[in-house]
């Protein structure tokens, strides 16, 4: 009986022992084991009648744009160029965090493979619209990422918000308003401020 | 009786105080919405030898300009190229870099929103010219009083294949953020449509 009972127990242990031991997770992607991204790819959306590229439009094709340009040729079609610079300097990090947590988790759609593509869907990307005040904020976060404390990379989400206004309902969201960071740096808060805002339990890294 | 018009004196008193001190802040108000949007730089019109003024009664606000002219199918910079700010007529010629110069070019928002929704940017025209290629013309460029803008004009060369020869156009769209305010200052309660911007 006892022999059964060691036997049984043993089979358990094994059954338990698989489970523990199986296929290892993968690693979480933190700014310590990922390197920013060199390049990203973009899908190009058909224009709709009036000239814009549209968000429900079919795919046309992928552009693969070096990430630093992706990132000033988005900043002055989802920012506004003319507002404060602290408002530009958040809005250049949520633009790259973004970017960069699609660009570890690209999609495919129609067959096309892609990271983000150029509409609303993602972020509005025009090629070669850099101006001169954004591609400043670009430049000036070059170095810098945020993060959860622990480095992983997430997604910072943004959306438009009211104008004059704080949007505290954003932050209770956990996004971004972009008239609130305009709200917020023309009273004096600086980019880092208005991010923990909007943004809560995160950190500012330096990257390479 | 006496009271009673004591009550009336009180009440007319009251009010004539409150209307001593409210309306400031709704001519202050209204005052700003008719000035449009506020401007970082003040009015200075730009030096035309009183040729091409656009408006002989008011000055425009005018922003830092420079327009970049590139090939649009090699992208490379186009030397030498001429680029004419339509509302101004001011000539301008691109360098080895493809740029113009800096200029000061006026900033114009449409007069029909002004009212209604203080729109981010004004809005400039441009047409490039080179030999060789074909006419790009470029609308829509986004313009704000103290800042400074950039545009790249892409320009295509004329081939042999090519018998139709007519300018190309780009249109530089609105503002997405400009168009979600837009929409929703007219939602009616009854039909919101896609329903107002929310987190």
């Amino acid at each position: 009986m006892r022999r059964y009972l060691l036997a049984l127990f043993s089979l358990f242990a094994a059954i338990a022992g698989t489970e523990l031991t199986g296929p290892p997770a993968a690693a979480a992607q933190t700014v310590f084991n990922t390197a920013p991204p060199a390049a990203i790819r973009v899908a190009i959306r058909e224009n709709n009648p009036s000239g814009e590229p549209d968000p429900r439009g079919r795919i046309v094709w992928v552009q693969t744009v070096p990430f630093e340009e992706y990132c000033k040729d988005v900043l002055p079609n989802e920012w506004m160029p003319s507002w404060s610079s602290e408002s530009l300097k958040a809005g250049a990090i949520a633009v790259k965090m973004f970017s960069w947590y699609h660009h570890l988790h690209p999609v495919t759609i129609g067959g096309f493979t892609f990271d983000v593509d150029n509409t609303t869907n993602f972020q509005v990307f025009r090629y070669l619209s850099g101006q001169v005040d954004t591609n400043q904020a670009v430049e000036a976060v070059r170095r810098l990422a945020f993060t959860l404390p622990n480095g992983d990379i997430m997604e910072l989400n943004y959306r438009a918000g009211y104008r004059n206004n704080p949007n505290w309902q954003y932050r209770n969201a956990q996004k971004m308003a972009q008239w609130g960071s305009e709200y917020w740096a023309e009273r004096g808060r600086s980019y880092l401020q208005i991010l923990q805002f909007y943004y809560m339990d995160r950190s500012l890294l330096q990257v390479p | 009786m006496l009271r009673m018009s004591a009550r009336i004196i009180l009440v007319t008193t009251a009010l004539s105080c409150l209307s001593l001190v409210w309306p400031a802040p709704l001519q202050t108000v209204a005052a700003l919405a008719h000035q449009g949007p506020s401007l970082q730089t003040p009015f200075v019109a730009p030096n035309t030898n009183g040729k091409h003024t656009l408006s002989p009664y008011a000055p425009w606000p005018v922003a830092r300009f420079r327009a970049r002219v590139i090939d649009g199918r090699t992208l490379q910079p186009l030397v030498k190229a001429e680029v004419v700010i339509i509302e101004t007529e001011q000539r301008l010629s691109t360098d080895a870099d493809g740029y113009t110069p800096w200029v000061d070019a006026p900033v114009l928002r449409d007069p029909r929103y002004r009212p209604l929704v203080q729109e981010l940017h004004g809005q400039l025209g441009a047409i490039a010219y080179k030999n060789g290629y074909r006419d790009s013309i470029h609308l829509g460029i986004r313009m704000h009083e103290g800042y400074q803008t950039e545009t790249t004009i892409w320009m295509y060369r004329i081939g042999p294949g090519d018998v139709r020869i007519e300018p190309v156009l780009y249109e530089v769209p609105y503002h997405h953020l400009w168009l979600v305010e837009l929409a929703d200052r007219f939602r009616s309660k009854s039909q919101p449509g896609e329903g107002p911007e929310r987190p």
